[in-house]
């Protein structure tokens, strides 16, 4: 080997290996390493009562390490004989948004930046185009003349387009109409916020930043434990608390009552009994086949 | 100049540069993007599932004073307190009833206190049918006129129900109608909106609640 020969293959080498340590140098500041425990954990589906169990003591001690508390975290399965759909009142709602916060509260969503499942459009009287929609109207007071409210969330849909575009299956429609997230099997390429044509899926660009004094303990594998930066996340009404029987926490919230949310296959239930009697209609972008389990409707 | 020393010029320049961008990258010489200042909470106010009123029922299981509905200790037994009007019809309230504002009915045409309250014994409610009704069962006196709206309010359609959707055993719990609307002024009211959507990037609909982070 001559000079010449060894200075240029020594300069190569050298900025080969600058150019690998310049491209590595977002892993100098990566804090989430997953540990072998988390990198070897299975498919939300393939996941035995035990391996379910040792998952759900992980989250908890996480949960605990990271702020303080410690959360009581659980597997909810479908309740059997039981959709779930929910009804809207356009003629009611006043465009509050406590069921925004009430949402991001229960659901231990990230604070700053906000992330906000719900989303409630103003609109003018007369008119149900979506394109005309006021997303950041702050008047003093609501509701304004010549407007109505429509807030919108996952609409849980029959034919989900999310589901059909995740190259992993980490969404998927459960027997009980909820579509929901693995957070552990996201591989965070926002196929399917792509896809949805509804705008409900959010994505951590940040490690969310829950503040320790609101953190609801009550959690579940899949619906409100936090999550971490490059996962999908959505309204799943509410899985911890709808599977226990419970409300999900925007209705309980709406101080006029214009949400309504039940089993649509018990004939007894509101929804039921609204969808018989009411003029509802799936106005939400009906053409796109999603066919959506959210009702919007009017009264008198 | 050769074609071979032209070369070695060649990757000697972009040896240099990728050298120079690597420094550059690896000790951040052109810094980083300053992080969002954090947003402010939401007042909790807005989570509250509070209604906005509360009703004759609530005060009773509160054990909270109910001096207000014990009406015989101004009035007279027996005698029915008398109503004044003025000259376009409307009703004048008694200066010790101030807090209550009339305004059940369009153009005032509900403006006679005993369309409702039972003049004979005040501590009751009357509807137009004859009946006479306790204020803890005051939805029966909305439901008398209010039909379809009582109808939905029965089967949870109209108005606030909380608790459970399950009904197998589970209690729920379910508004009255004083629990949203003042009965003498029931057009619900309207409130201040809590804060809409954050975006990252300030635009013209939606100021930036903190400061932009681009360079």
């Amino acid at each position: 080997m001559n000079r010449r020969s060894f200075l240029r293959t020594s300069a190569v080498l050298t900025t080969g290996l600058a150019a690998l340590a310049a491209s590595l140098k977002p892993l100098m500041e990566m804090t989430d390493f997953p540990t072998a425990e988390r990198f070897m954990q299975k498919y939300y589906k393939e996941m035995s009562k035990t391996d379910m169990e040792k998952v759900l003591k992980r989250i908890a001690d996480d949960v605990e390490q990271q702020y303080g508390l410690r959360p009581e975290v659980r597997d909810y399965k479908p309740l059997n004989g039981v959709e779930y759909v929910y009804c809207l009142n356009l003629t009611r709602c006043i465009g509050c948004r406590k069921c925004v916060h009430a949402c991001v509260a229960e659901n231990n969503q990230s604070r700053s930046p906000e992330i906000q499942y719900i989303r409630v459009l103003k609109l003018p009287h007369g008119s149900l185009d979506i394109e005309k929609a006021d997303h950041n109207y702050a008047p003093e007071s609501v509701p304004e003349k010549g407007f109505f409210y429509m807030p919108v969330q996952c609409q849980q849909c029959k034919n989900p387009p999310c589901v059909k575009v995740c190259p992993v299956h980490a969404t998927w429609q459960e027997t009980d109409g909820i579509t929901v997230i693995d957070y552990d099997w996201c591989i965070g390429c926002r196929y399917c916020e792509a896809a949805c044509p509804y705008w409900a899926r959010r994505f951590n660009f940040t490690k969310p930043s829950i503040p320790k004094e609101r953190i609801n303990p009550n959690m579940s594998y899949l619906g409100n434990r936090p999550r971490r930066q490059g996962v999908m996340e959505k309204c799943h009404f509410c899985i911890q608390r709808t599977r226990q029987g419970k409300y999900p926490a925007c209705l309980e919230v709406c101080p006029t009552g214009a949400r309504k949310f039940g089993n649509i296959l018990d004939p007894s239930s509101e929804v039921s009994h609204i969808l018989r009697t009411k003029r509802v209609f799936i106005q939400l972008k009906e053409e796109m086949g999603t066919n959506p389990r959210f009702f919007y409707y009017f009264d008198v | 100049m050769t074609s071979s020393s032209k070369k070695n010029l060649t990757f000697a320049a972009l040896a240099a540069v990728f050298l120079i961008l690597a420094a550059v990258f690896l000790t951040d010489a052109l810094g980083r993007p300053k992080l969002p200042a954090p947003l402010p909470l939401v007042d909790t106010n807005f989570l509250s599932t509070a209604t906005v009123r509360r009703s004759y029922a609530d005060l009773v299981k509160a054990k909270d004073d109910l001096s207000d509905f014990d009406c015989y200790t101004c009035h007279e037994k027996g005698k029915a307190p008398p109503l004044r009007y003025d000259s376009r019809q409307n009703l004048i309230v008694a200066k010790e009833h101030a807090d209550v504002v009339m305004g059940h009915g369009s153009h005032g045409r509900n403006n006679n206190c005993f369309n409702c309250h039972n003049e004979t014994n005040l501590e009751l409610l009357q509807s137009r049918d004859g009946r006479q009704l306790r204020f803890s069962d005051s939805p029966q006196l909305c439901g008398s006129c209010h039909g379809p709206t009582y109808r939905d309010w029965e089967t949870g359609v109209h108005g606030r129900t909380g608790g459970y959707w399950n009904r197998t055993g589970e209690p729920t719990d379910r508004k009255a109608c004083v629990n949203c609307h003042d009965p003498h002024s029931p057009h619900f009211p309207g409130r201040h909106p809590a804060p809409g959507p954050h975006g990252l990037h300030e635009t013209a609909d939606a100021p930036a609640t903190h400061p932009e982070t681009h360079r």
